[in-house]
């Protein structure tokens, strides 16, 4: 089978791993994965030895996707290049300004964040443009050789440049960023109207200066990767995961590599959303619970939200920064299977944020971990079987279990069980609220939409988790702890664009919208022919982004993508309305006027063919492993059923509780609760009788 | 199930609470129609217990946290309880009817009824651009009494057992100069309020009624606890200050800390004033709430429980506790004033914990006039960031909103030229020499905002003007807030409390404000870190000569 697999590979601060994907003669999807260590500064042997280690060579590879974490963690290390600033008189210390908000409210002693550039490395230049983009003081050139000198006696290797309105007109950025190419031509440069055409200064000065900042490194990795795969004889595309869900090319991702800040978590959320369309279920809760954290996002009509107010290091102590790139909206929070729970000195107990990580790990590892985590917790109530833990491949040690858990039990003044309740419950808690921020806080009820958990600690919750929020259903989809990896593979070549641009209600406006789309719609075609994709290949989606005069938060409205006449101009209008008053319970009779364009491009490149799992009639009952006592907190100790899942198959279907073992994950199964396997082999967990 | 009185599900409970105050917060703030809410988040939501005391908060404003719960307790004294029906809503703006802070900021709140009895409150407040008055956007320096600033509502039922008061909201329409503006915010907040109320209920019959009042009360107790924890760690004593404010009266406080008491007396003040520069006793109140937080427990869990150790004293007839009917138009000053007050009298007992002076002022700007490319007429209200002061081992932090503030950000200039029609020709840090020491205060900003038409106006209403901020253990004070108006004759005037000040086309406000002071003497500045600030440009050669006696 020559180049006939799909390959993703990850690239993380301890591991790098992969997994493949085919389809066998059966139609049967066949997953394979391997792990290796990650290998600083080189990362691209680690790729090759995980590689050989899964007996891959680059030369069977026909599609090969690559998410890597090197751009947050060069971020969160500060590890990038020195990076200067060049921007617009009078605005250099807006970097250091920032928008002068302070989480942490009762505070006094609250430290601002620095700036990722100093201020002896922002320099202004004169020149201005107007927010129509009209120029109202010209630009004058030769100011960059202060500059230059300026930054060249400090060393500076990536500039940034931001200029004041360069959204709505770029030609002074386009200009100045040219002239420093020509003239520094040992600095990278990049200038903020490459990567996003938003308004906002301080969001699209640090978006510009963290991308110059990460730059040369990720130039350097990627074509460190580039050349290993080649000299291994890869033939194909070589694609990079992407924040908004899609990949793209290796060159695009060199020149901005800052849309790959949050790629990690995306991949996921994508394969959620192919799935959902796959299976019939266009409206997603998205989970995926890993060792330390636990995500979500929420996915509508099949659709992945992709927003462009990302902030890293962002909590409620502190600002953090913005990153004004594509990024699928998520909410990520300090839980997982590795998180420890603990008691505070007022006797309440809380899990997380800190985890125990892969070393000493949780205390069932038998590491040297004397803390306990929700793994831990888990395990003491039965939920996973400690002669199965990791699939077998760990020795539970459920003496370091119990001692600590005796320890937080003591201090709540419970016993251990309840103590391991409490650890799940409060555990449950953090994360229904993180899935209340995806849906409720954006306006969605949860009980219109179908929970989809994934990795390795999704399955254990999910039921709780959705009964709680009121979903109806539960998906644990096949190969649950390596679909993120799934996803990739799934992914589209995907840029979105965001374009601020100020239509007001009057005559002109059709025409002025029609002239918007039309731009940034041949812009799109432009970029993507540089990738070799045809038009025909292209999908275009154009989201005018709508509000009532004066409003500031936006609805995107759909339109199509062609001519746009007055009466589409008036369906347009009306959309709005209705789509507003869904959103808000009301509707004004204020103008509406748009704000702006999201317009998604994307091609397919390439999509793994899933067929339905053959049937063999095999009875239940082979796949029972046992039975067991199961604490499912506060629904009570059950006698349930244990399945193998690699033993079940489509069609089968029993009732909680029950307890189905993968090597990978566990998912728990409450009473009531009816188990179908689909065509495909997800577990499909309906909450309530009588409902689907 | 069955009602469980588990400290897990106590918790479960309170967060929820959390959960649903983010959640009114998220929805308020995107429905709203004033910049200044969405925007500038001069908002804040909540939740209270059945007698109004605060059980959680959405606030981005931590000024905002303590206004809620005194706003129903206004409401429960105004209205029996059997006249307060399920799906009422009141509406709330006047300080002496439990409106706490100005006219314009009104809140809206809406009793949670579990079966017939009264398990909770929703709440929310916002800053409404207009709500009539003698002056667009209602706050005059030359107020002198409270009719002058706006439409009264004195705790008064909006809604009516679901069924709007539609005469009351004809006349809020029509006394407002910006109506459609006053229409969209208003129902963003009734839609915020309903929103808690819903989710409210939810908890209560998935949790049970006793449950949900046991979690509640449950919370406030904690809240207690972390305060008196705090307390104990602070040096017990009586602790005065008296300082002079920029018009020339004394503020005067006295703080006794005891084990579990935190008494703040005010009585010995001036008499009331003229002008729209006095705080309620709910807004002086806040003042004390924040300043016991900053030292005990900065953390942000706060709730009526929290407060509980405060006793505070004023005398009726004073600027903190003015008798009807007083203007009140700028009493954030006051409250900021009499809140720097009570943190100079703490730092005297522990130096070595309390920042130097800050900015400490909102510096309430507000510009209005026709946008020369719409026609349309636009307001800015906003406050301005400023620098902090120095503490012991750390440079205070430069432009940043003052401790009054918390999640509240400016507007970007891109935004405010589209908007008001306003050339913005810089925002950087201030300049100006002051602040230095041992370590230093953090910058100001210079922010200058240039007419591009005539016939605009300019109010502003800035404290710590004239008395600066303080330094300690030798450190230098920091500069002072205030506005330039530069001609385009070259004229220059300086303001920094005004009303109504005329801009014609080219003329330029320059906003100006503090750096913070410093902490310890200049002298003993950290050679590398003068060198670091010579370079950054945050210090001219001649005044680290002339402050540190630094050559290089």
């Amino acid at each position: 089978m020559a180049a006939s697999l799909r390959v993703a590979t990850d690239v993380g601060g301890t591991f790098t791993d992969l997994v493949t994907f085919s389809i066998d003669a059966d139609g049967r999807q066949v997953i394979r994965t391997a792990k290796a260590d990650t290998t600083p500064p080189n990362f691209e042997r680690g790729v090759l030895d995980v590689m050989a280690k899964a007996g891959v060579a680059p030369s069977d590879v026909a599609f090969f996707a690559h998410g890597t974490t090197v751009v947050i963690n060069a971020l969160t290390e500060r590890r990038g290049v020195k990076t200067g600033l060049v921007t617009t008189r009078g605005f250099r210390d807006i970097l250091e300004i920032a928008r002068g908000n302070r989480p942490d409210f009762f505070n006094l002693a609250y430290d601002k964040p620095e700036p990722f550039v100093p201020r002896h490395l922002r320099l202004e230049i004169g020149g201005r443009m107007t927010y129509r983009g009209q120029e109202s003081e010209a630009l004058d050139l030769s100011e960059l050789d202060a500059i230059i000198a300026g930054f060249r006696a400090h060393g500076v290797e990536a500039i940034a440049v931001c200029l004041l309105h360069a959204y709505a007109n770029p030609a002074h950025e386009q200009a100045v960023a040219e002239q420093l190419r020509v003239l520094m031509p040992e600095a990278s440069v990049v200038a903020s109207h490459q990567i996003t055409r938003e308004w906002r200064e301080y969001e699209r000065t640090n978006t510009t200066v963290l991308s110059a900042y990460v730059q040369p490194i990720a130039e350097a990795y990627l074509n460190g990767l580039k050349d290993a795969m080649v000299a291994g004889g890869f033939a194909g595309q070589l694609y990079v995961m992407q924040s908004n869900c899609g990949v793209d090319s290796l060159e695009a991702t060199s020149r901005i590599p800052i849309t790959m800040v949050e790629s990690g978590p995306a991949s996921g959320f994508w394969g959620a959303a192919e799935l959902g369309r796959l299976i019939g279920e266009p409206n997603v809760l998205a989970l995926d619970i890993g060792g330390t954290t636990a995500k979500c996002s929420l996915i509508e009509n099949a659709q992945v939200r992709i927003k462009t107010d990302y902030w890293i290091e962002r909590s409620r102590e502190t600002s953090g920064y913005p990153v004004m790139v594509p990024v699928v909206d998520l909410v990520e929070i300090g839980n997982g299977g590795g998180s420890i729970a603990w008691v505070d000195e007022y006797t309440r107990l809380h899990v997380g944020p800190r985890s125990a990580g892969a070393m000493p790990g949780p205390a069932s590892y038998g590491r040297g971990g004397t803390k306990a985590t929700t793994t831990d917790a888990n395990l003491a109530l039965g939920r996973i079987d400690p002669n199965y833990f990791c699939g077998g491949t760990i020795t539970a040690d459920m003496t370091a279990v119990n001692t600590s858990l005796d320890e937080l039990a003591q201090k709540l003044g419970v016993d251990r069980i309840e103590a391991a309740r409490g650890i799940v419950r409060i555990a449950n808690n953090n994360m229904v609220n993180a899935l209340k921020l995806v849906s409720l806080n954006r306006g969605y009820d949860p009980r219109d939409f179908t929970l989809v958990a994934f990795g390795g600690g999704g399955a254990m919750h999910a039921v709780a988790l959705a009964t709680e929020l009121g979903c109806p259903k539960v998906v644990i989809p096949r190969g649950a702890s390596v679909f993120s990896a799934w996803g990739m593979v799934m992914s589209d070549l995907r840029r979105d664009y965001f374009v601020t641009r100020l239509i007001g209600g009057g005559e002109t406006a059709p025409a002025e919208i029609s002239a918007l789309v039309a731009e940034v719609a041949a812009n799109a075609r432009q970029q993507f022919a540089a990738e070799n994709v045809s038009a025909d290949q292209l999908k275009l989606v154009a989201l005018l982004k709508c509000r009532y005069q004066n409003q500031e938060h936006s609805v995107e409205v759909d339109v199509t993508v062609g001519s746009f006449d007055a009466a589409a101009h008036a369906a347009l209008t009306a959309k709005f309305h209705d789509m507003y008053e869904r959103e808000y319970t009301y509707r004004l009779d204020a103008p509406v006027e748009v704000v702006g364009l999201h317009m998604v491009a994307s091609a397919e490149v390439g999509k793994l063919e899933l067929g339905k799992l053959p049937v063999t009639g095999a009875l239940l009952a082979s796949a029972v492993k046992g039975r067991r006592q199961v604490d499912y907190a506060t629904d009570g100790v059950h006698d349930a059923t244990i399945y193998d899942s690699e033993k079940l198959e489509p069609g089968m279907s029993f009732t909680g509780p029950a307890i189905i073992e993968d090597p990978g994950t566990t998912i728990v199964i409450h009473p009531g609760n009816a188990v179908a396997i689909d065509p495909y082999g997800n577990t499909i967990i309906t909450l309530r009788a009588g409902e689907n | 199930m069955a009602a469980i009185h588990d400290p897990v599900t106590f918790e479960i409970i309170q967060n929820s609470l959390a959960a649903v105050s983010d959640e009114m917060f998220a929805a308020m703030r995107k429905t709203a129609m004033s910049a200044i809410i969405y925007e500038v988040l001069d908002m804040g939501t909540g939740i209270t217990d059945a007698v109004g005391e605060i059980a959680s908060s959405g606030a981005g404003i931590p000024a905002f946290v303590g206004v809620l719960d005194k706003s129903v307790k206004a409401i429960l004294k105004r209205h029996p309880l059997e006249s307060i029906k399920p799906g009422d809503l009141f509406a709330t703006n006047d300080p002496f009817y439990g409106g706490v802070t100005h006219l314009n900021d009104v809140i809206l709140a809406m009793p949670v009824f579990a079966g017939d009895t009264i398990i909770a409150w929703t709440a929310n407040i916002a800053h409404w651009n207009d709500m009539g008055g003698m002056v667009p956007g209602g706050m005059s320096t030359d107020a002198y009494e409270l009719f002058q600033e706006g439409l009264r509502l004195p705790a008064v039922k909006l809604i009516s057992e679901g069924v709007p008061n539609q005469a009351l909201m004809d006349v809020m329409v029509v006394n407002s100069r910006l109506p459609d503006f006053l229409k969209g915010d208003m129902w963003a907040g009734i839609a915020a309020a309903r929103l808690g109320d819903r989710r409210l209920k939810e908890l209560a019959t998935k949790y049970g009624r006793d449950t949900f009042i046991a979690a509640m009360a449950n919370f406030m107790d904690y809240g207690e606890q972390r305060t008196l924890a705090g307390l104990r760690a602070l040096p017990k004593g009586t602790y005065s200050f008296a300082e002079e404010q920029d018009d020339g009266l004394i503020y005067k406080v006295s703080i006794e800390i005891t084990e579990d008491k935190f008494i703040v007396d005010l009585t010995d003040n001036p008499d009331q004033v003229k002008g729209p520069t006095n705080a309620s006793v709910d807004g002086v109140m806040i003042a004390a709430q924040m300043a016991l937080k900053a030292v005990t427990d900065p953390s942000l869990t706060a709730n009526g429980g929290t407060f509980r150790p405060i006793v505070l004293k004023t005398r009726h007839g004073s600027v903190f506790d003015p008798k009807e009917p007083a203007a009140h138009g700028f009493y954030y000053e006051v409250e900021m004033r009499v809140f720097d007050v009570m943190l100079r009298c703490l730092a005297q007992a522990m130096p070595d914990h309390m920042a130097a002076g800050h900015f400490a002022s909102i510096c309430g700007t507000v510009i209005g006039g026709p946008h020369p490319d719409t026609g349309r007429f636009f307001t800015i209200v906003e406050p301005q960031m400023g620098g902090w002061g120095a503490r012991k081992g750390r440079d205070g932090n430069s432009a940043i909103f003052s401790g009054f503030h918390g999640e509240t950000f400016n507007c970007p200039a891109e935004i405010a030229e589209a908007r008001y029609g306003l050339d913005v020709r810089c925002l950087e840090l201030n300049p100006l020499p002051g602040g230095e020491g041992q370590w230093r205060g953090g910058r100001g900003i210079r922010l200058d905002y240039v007419a591009r038409a005539d016939n605009n106006f300019l109010t502003v209403g800035y404290s710590r003007a004239r008395i600066l901020p303080w330094g300690v253990a030798g450190g230098r004070d920091g500069t002072g807030n205030y506005v330039e108006v530069i001609r385009t004759s070259g004229e220059v005037t300086k303001h920094a409390f005004a009303t109504g000040v005329v801009l014609n086309t080219g003329d330029v406000v320059r906003v100006q404000t503090s750096c913070g002071a410093g902490y310890g003497p200049p002298s003993e500045r950290a050679p590398e870190s003068i060198r670091a600030d010579l370079l950054d440009g945050y210090l001219t050669p001649e005044r680290a000569e002339e402050v540190y006696g630094f050559k290089p």
